[in-house]
């Protein structure tokens, strides 16, 4: 019954004789590993429409949702992180496996008559493989490829003639938005994959037509494709499918933060297998030449001198400078790409750039992931407006200058300035470390051991030459007197008093903690604030209290009118989100420091929104996260600058 | 070791087909192997089979092929180790055309995996409108509800959840709201029971009316001809709620006599 019917399908199609051409094509010297390049070539690109398709049912290609649906399609949908990954990671395997088949080809003369048309048809092929690296590289519209990607389109910007209008062309228009990624999205999903079947068939045709190029006739005995040469395909496509699964489940395919064109992204590099062009553009000599040279005319020299092996292997020696040129591009091109990755991991400021890049990725998953899910505007606003990201980025513009936060500049990278001999050295900084502004620990400094916490100041040039200004002295002051009494402070009958003081001074600050609130134990810190106003001690400070100076410090105390306060900070809220935004806005107000204050105001070189975005950083309260503070490095920081590093011990 | 197998009963006869037009081994002339027909049709089928199962043994297409292939594998060692290997080879070309095919599909499958998950708000949005059973306040009042009973189209407004985002508060959709003739305020869904287009008043009918189809409804929401396969969809109102009006908006599936939430 099937096989009338078969027959039947035969005789109006021709079928079996199609089948049988595929199948039983022969392969002298016996079925080969050596064979299996090509095979798995067309599976990957065969994994490549499937999974490509099945991603096109939920990717949107817009600058405000382009991001969103490949968060959703990785982290939300069911299988999306396998769909995806096997895509992204299949896109890399590709590239490899693309590079193996042309070097296999040259050295084996593969290209030599009769078979020339089918090398510069797979040349072809390769190029719009790489068209397709290219544009699908930017469709997540994540910080990653769009630096990247931004990289390639200037290229395209300095070819000569047509550049400018070329590089619009693909852009769709002066700068990257909307007609960007529609015209990307166009060419990944549409001409490009279009034009690889059309060349694919070509490239399969040809091949058949002049079999396979055998090394070695009497390897084995002959056989037919089916079913031996089949299985040593069917089992390195297997191989190639175990890994991209693999990777795909084990490392996932990568999803940076969303594209912000006002957010530098120092981690920008271009995917790997593009390394040694980014390298080789990266020497001194090249740039010389101008970019055009290293970018343009050197890769098309090189692919025009492959292009024209066919013609070249006609010549006695052709083959072998083909052979020897082939080896010195992998040699060359693997020693660039090697040399791109180890000057990468030793370089402190690209591993810092990494890392942010990491954090920002995590808190972006954090924040869309969140009850509000992504406003309408984007998942880049989220970032715009999450205090935790936003903050150490602004303390790393303002304020690292002078402060520092755990020993960096907010954004875990260690400061170094020029020192005397042009040498790189770590810089000094001169006004205290708000690592732990406002917790116990800060508190504890404060109140215990003023002179010490506020030491920093003292690296200033405006403390160490004054002039005739009066400036801030942390060793001598009323307050640093009083702190200074450490045998009555530290005696064993104020050890509670001390602890109560702190409670009450750390619920006046009132931070968050990882945006959560801090519940302060409501006995201690009453205790603390009847101690701050009636100087309740044990000792010589008795009667002593704080209030003695400070106006307004807690809630009941009667305030000594701010003006004043002049050298008496006034101390209601201190610490706090309040305290802090008026502290800013004018740390030489009467009711803070008074004009000894070095301090500029940031009321103007800051944006209110800016303000709002440091202070709510600095004070603990966003929406709580899972991504670990920066390393601490004040110890590394004060080792060096041969302080004491009992005060970064001493933090919780 | 996979190398050394050697190949199968069959092919020695293929070969010569290919010989005889050996053109410095460069050239085969494959469509002269159809004057052997029956040579190759067995191994094309067993290949059919296993594209389509990626189960032999399951697949038993007709009797007589199976019979075929086992008497090949059967005849001698060479041969059954070419029939392993055209099972290997089969089974491998399904597994790896299979993983992706199946993965994607999966992964289009995931609007009936998320099925249960409701489309509009939790309620928990600060923006939201809505109460914790569900009932939306509507921006109009007892009071301004026509006395005569004539119906009012209103505004339902509620976070929206699609995909990746979330609209606080927007319009969700729209009802038709009057008092009937007990003072009673009711409450239906504009979308039509029929397939979904907006039914509309007639204020010279008074009736209601669907302008794509013909379906008309009674002002209490009744059919009124055989066009729509129920009665309009009446939504719950909250008891108890003083001049205001809170409604249980909900959206239901069109063209069936039941009413089933969408």
């Amino acid at each position: 019954m099937i096989r009338s019917l078969l027959a039947w399908l035969d005789d109006r199609t021709g079928y079996a004789g199609v089948l049988h051409e595929a199948l039983y094509e022969r392969v002298p010297g016996g079925a080969r590993w050596r064979y299996v390049w090509g095979s798995t070539l067309v599976f990957t690109f065969s994994v490549q429409m499937i999974t490509g398709f099945f991603l096109w049912t939920a990717y949107s290609p817009s600058a405000n949702t382009a991001w969103e649906s490949v968060y959703y399609i990785q982290n939300e949908m069911t299988f999306g992180s396998i769909v995806r990954g096997l895509h992204h990671f299949t896109a890399q395997l590709m590239i490899v496996l693309m590079a193996v088949h042309l070097v296999q080809v040259i050295i084996d003369g593969a290209y030599k008559a009769p078979r020339e048309m089918n090398f510069w048809l797979g040349l072809v092929l390769m190029q719009i493989v790489l068209g397709l690296s290219l544009t699908g590289y930017l469709l997540p519209w994540d910080q990653k490829g769009y630096y990247a990607t931004q990289v390639a389109t200037k290229i395209m910007g300095n070819a000569p003639v047509i550049g400018v209008e070329a590089q619009e062309l693909i852009q769709g228009g002066p700068k990257y938005g909307h007609h960007t990624l529609t015209r990307f999205f166009a060419l990944h999903a549409g001409l490009l994959p279009a034009s690889l079947v059309a060349f694919l068939g070509l490239h399969l045709y040809v091949f058949r037509r002049h079999g396979l190029t055998v090394k070695d006739k009497n390897h084995a005995p002959e056989t037919t494709f089916w079913p031996d040469q089949v299985l040593k395909d069917g089992v390195a496509c297997l191989a190639v499918l175990l890994l991209v699964l693999g990777l795909s489940i084990w490392k996932g395919a990568e999803l940076s933060a969303p594209a912000n064109p006002a957010e530098n992204y120092a981690a920008a590099r271009p995917e790997w297998y593009f390394l040694f062009l980014f390298r080789f553009l990266k020497f001194e000599f090249i740039e010389h030449f101008g970019l055009a040279f290293g970018s343009i005319y050197v890769p098309g020299a090189l692919m025009a001198v492959v292009a024209a092996m066919p013609l070249l292997g006609r010549w006695a020696g052709g083959h072998k400078f083909n052979v020897a040129f082939t080896w010195v591009l992998t040699i060359g091109i693997g020693a660039l790409t090697l040399l791109a990755f180890y000057e990468d991991g030793n370089s402190e400021s690209h591993q810092a750039a990494i890392l942010e890049a990491h954090r920002d990725s995590e808190r972006i998953k954090e924040l869309a992931g969140g009850p509000n899910k992504i406003p309408v505007s984007g998942a880049v606003t989220l970032l715009r407006e999450d205090p935790f990201t936003q903050g150490p980025r602004l303390f790393a513009k303002h304020c690292f200058g002078c402060h520092r936060y755990d020993g960096h500049d907010g954004r875990g990278r260690l400061v170094y300035e020029s020192g005397a001999d042009g040498k790189q050295v770590r810089g000094v900084p001169t006004a205290v470390d708000l690592g732990d502004f406002g917790s116990p620990s800060w508190m504890r400094a404060v109140v215990m051991d003023y002179s010490n916490h506020f030491a920093d100041l003292k690296n200033a040039a405006w403390f160490k030459n004054p002039g005739d200004a009066e400036v801030l002295n942390p060793d001598e002051s009323e307050m640093a007197d009083w702190s200074g009494d450490a045998e009555a402070l530290n005696s064993p009958e104020n050890a509670d008093n001390v602890k109560a003081l702190v409670a009450f001074l750390v619920a006046q600050a009132a931070h968050k903690d990882n945006g959560q609130e801090v519940v302060a134990d409501q006995k201690q810190v009453e205790r603390g604030r009847v101690l701050a106003v009636e100087g309740d001690w044990a000792g010589a400070i008795n009667g002593t209290s704080c209030a003695d100076c400070h106006s307004s410090i807690g809630s009941s105390f009667k305030a000594v009118g701010d003006d004043d306060a002049d050298g008496y900070p006034n101390l209601s809220g201190y610490g706090s989100a309040a305290w802090l935004k008026s502290f800013l806005a004018n740390p030489g107000a009467a009711q803070h420091y008074g004009e000894k204050n070095q301090m500029p105001s940031y009321a103007d070189r800051m944006t209110a929104e800016e303000l709002e975005l440091l202070v709510r950083w600095l004070t603990g309260d966003y929406a709580p996260t899972a991504v670990e503070r920066y390393d601490n490095r004040l110890e590394a920081a004060s080792v060096e600058s041969g302080e004491p590093a009992a005060e970064a011990a001493e933090k919780e | 070791m996979i190398e050394d197998i050697p190949q199968s009963d069959e092919t020695p006869e293929d070969i010569p087909v290919g010989d005889a037009s050996g053109e410095a081994g460069d050239v085969q002339e494959p469509a002269e192997s159809l004057t052997d027909p029956a040579g190759e049709e067995m191994p094309g089928i067993a290949e059919a089979e296993e594209e389509a199962g990626g189960d032999e043994e399951a697949g038993s297409g007709g009797d007589d092929t199976l019979a075929e292939v086992s008497e090949g594998a059967e005849a001698s060692g060479p041969g059954r180790r070419s029939f392993l290997s055209q099972l290997l080879a089969g089974t491998i070309g399904a597994v790896v055309g299979l993983v992706p095919v199946l993965s994607g599909l999966v992964f289009f499958l995931d609007p009936l995996f998320r099925r249960g998950q409701s489309s509009g708000s939790d309620g928990s949005s600060a923006a939201s409108k809505k109460d914790a059973e569900g009932f939306i306040k509507l921006p109009v009042t007892r009071a301004l509800l026509p006395k005569d009973g004539t119906p009012q189209q209103v505004t339902v407004e509620d976070d929206l959840v699609d995909a990746w985002n979330k609209f606080p508060n927007v319009p969700i959709g729209s009802v038709w709201v009057r008092v009937d003739e007990s003072g009673d305020v009711i409450v239906f869904n504009t979308i039509c029971p029929h397939l979904g287009c907006s039914v509309e008043y007639r204020n010279v009918e008074t009736d209601f009316y669907c302008p794509c189809h013909l379906s008309a409804f009674k002002l209490d929401g009744t059919k009124d001809n055989p066009i729509p396969p129920r009665d309009m969809d009446s939504l719950a109102v909250k008891p108890d709620t003083g001049d205001e009006i809170w409604v249980q908006f909900k959206n239901f599936r069109g063209g069936i006599s039941e009413k089933v939430e969408i």
